[in-house]
């Protein structure tokens, strides 16, 4: 006899399967792990919504069986906000890009966050715009080739969970998608959180940064993020710069897991919408 | 080696006056213990003793062993090979492991209890090497099934069925069975004196017959895992592939991962967690009957 197969496969839309990242996309690997986490605390998402935007990650929205919003460029959290005050009683999940997040949903990010609503945000950020072609995105480190940076980046990149923590997110994590059981923990966590809660996860575009960049196929994308991976500390490490272009040239080191963490009343406690300041 | 007088398979009416002890056994079944309740005895009948033991692994499942010698005037403290008169194994295999330890004429007291050794899990899966079966034995072996002889005295601390082996021992030796009582009042923990004294009776008593089957179905660490791969989803990326860390997984001539090797397969899941495409599932086969299917017909 053999026992049931894991169960996240019963959340995905089957009939939308196989979904349409590349071979070797680290978004794959982020969502099968957000799957699991659902799959153990849910039998079903009735009462699980997800917002999107544009972009790779957003699409991966589309194969929940679930209450999926797929929105216009960088407004996932204005919808999911609208959606959060008229039904309280949903956990909702905004999934989003770098790119859609930071750049064209910069601003809805930092207020988002500045109001505490009670959101689940999961940015994924593969440091480029994937799905249009490979341009710059605000996370691109420095020294990179993209399509639009054919000389190599010379802008900085946000740091897009100290960027949200200032902004007053009440719960800020990062994780890798080499390392999905730290990313499934800062998820879960971030779940529970009341409160905005933002999880950064770094992971990877094989087509449009790998192969401009020459680092490989999408498994030595993956394995150069684990032999990279640092402590796990709530200290935030600065980038160092990948110019002048290096000979091998990685992802730099940053800090994971919880980074921060703090309580306060969230918008819907505020407006009384669910029941009074915990 | 020192000269001896008696037969050691001779019964107790002979009176030795040297002789070497191995006992040999698994860290945590009390082998330390058996061999100072030997030592008791054979101080307290006015022999010089020397014991020394190798317990790297002690409550770890690793080899213990431990020499016992006396005599008039005993200087080595470790046992030559080929020079002991008896071998007290609480393990099957550790029995056999230590037999280079046994004179021509020695006699090896192995119980038919079975550990699985660590080494036998150098293939992340446990229980699919071959285990020495106990039909075999070689010459000069008592196998005796200790929880059988001890029956009840072993049913709430399954350690005391070993004190099964000490009876063993005891029958073939000149000393009195309340020495040994003494012996193993003072070494055993208090609570279990009486089961202990039990178990070493029943082993005293007992008469071995042919050598005894073994009663215990192989101890599977993990059962097999199973891969399945839903190969329409698979997009050929390679990293479950480069991500295994025991070569289970190859692409095939379409660039689709097909699960090659699942005879190596530990279930260890990093080729599912890491699949980006979601194809890979992992699901393990149910304890009792890999066990049952391990152990075959018997």
């Amino acid at each position: 006899m053999i026992e049931a197969a894991p169960t996240e496969k019963r959340l995905l839309r089957l009939d939308m399967m196989p979904h349409m990242l590349c071979p070797g996309c680290g978004h794959g690997i982020v969502f099968d792990a957000m799957l699991r986490v659902l799959a153990r605390r849910y039998e079903t998402l009735d009462g699980v919504a997800f917002v999107a935007g544009i972009g790779c990650s957003s699409r991966v929205v589309g194969y929940v069986d679930s209450a999926t919003m797929h929105t216009t460029h960088g407004r996932p959290l204005t919808f999911a906000t609208g959606l959060k005050l008229a039904r309280p009683d949903l956990k909702v999940i905004v999934v989003t890009g770098d790119g859609d997040g930071l750049s064209i949903g910069g601003n809805h990010l930092i207020h988002a966050a500045r109001r505490n609503i009670d959101l689940t945000c999961v940015l994924f950020n593969n440091e480029i715009y994937g799905m249009t072609g490979g341009q710059l995105a605000p996370t691109t480190v420095p020294g990179a080739f993209t399509s639009t940076s054919p000389e190599g980046n010379h802008e900085e990149p946000f740091d897009a969970a100290r960027l949200v923590e200032a902004a007053g997110a009440t719960f800020v994590a990062r994780a890798q998608s080499f390392r999905t059981r730290l990313f499934e923990e800062v998820f879960a966590e971030a779940l529970d959180h009341p409160g905005f809660s933002f999880v950064e996860v770094l992971t990877d575009c094989t087509e449009y940064f790998g192969r401009t960049n020459h680092l490989g196929t999408g498994a030595d994308l993956l394995f150069a993020q684990g032999r990279e991976e640092p402590a796990v500390d709530a200290d935030l490490a600065t980038r160092p710069t990948l110019r002048p272009v290096p000979e091998k040239r990685t992802r730099p080191t940053l800090a994971t897991g919880v980074l921060h963490r703090s309580r306060r009343s969230t918008l819907e406690e505020a407006m009384g919408l669910v029941g009074g300041a915990r | 080696m020192s000269a001896r007088t008696a037969e050691p398979t001779s019964e107790k009416e002979a009176s030795p006056v040297s002789g070497n002890i191995v006992v040999a056994g698994v860290g945590g079944q009390g082998v330390i213990m058996a061999s100072n309740v030997i030592a008791q005895v054979l101080l307290d009948a006015g022999f010089d003793v020397k014991k020394s033991e190798v317990h790297g692994m002690s409550q770890r499942g690793g080899t213990v062993v431990s020499h016992v010698r006396f005599g008039h005037d005993v200087h080595s403290v470790t046992v030559e090979p080929g020079t002991a008169d008896w071998v007290v194994a609480f393990e099957w295999e550790e029995g056999l492991r230590a037999l280079p330890y046994l004179a021509d004429e020695g006699v090896a007291f192995v119980s038919t209890e079975r550990r699985l050794p660590p080494a036998s899990m150098s293939d992340h899966r446990g229980g699919a090497l071959a285990y020495p079966a106990a039909d075999a034995s070689p010459r000069g072996v008592v196998a005796i099934d200790t929880a059988a002889v001890a029956g009840d005295a072993a049913a709430t601390r399954a350690a005391v069925a070993q004190t099964v082996l000490l009876g063993a021992v005891a029958a073939r030796l000149p000393f009195p069975a309340e020495a040994w009582h003494t012996a193993i009042r003072s070494w055993v923990p208090p609570k279990t004196v009486e089961e202990n004294i039990t178990a070493f009776e029943r082993g005293r008593a007992h008469k071995p017959a042919s050598p005894t089957r073994l009663r215990q179905a192989p101890v599977v660490a993990r059962p097999p895992a199973l891969v399945s791969i839903e190969a329409a989803w698979c997009k050929g990326c390679n990293i479950c592939v480069a991500v295994c860390p025991e070569r289970c997984l190859e692409l095939d001539r379409f660039d689709v991962a097909v699960f090659a090797h699942p005879e190596r397969c530990t279930g260890c899941q990093l080729c599912s967690w890491l699949c980006p495409d979601l194809a890979i599932d992992v699901s393990y086969q149910a304890q009792e009957e890999h066990v049952h299917a391990a152990a075959g017909p018997r």
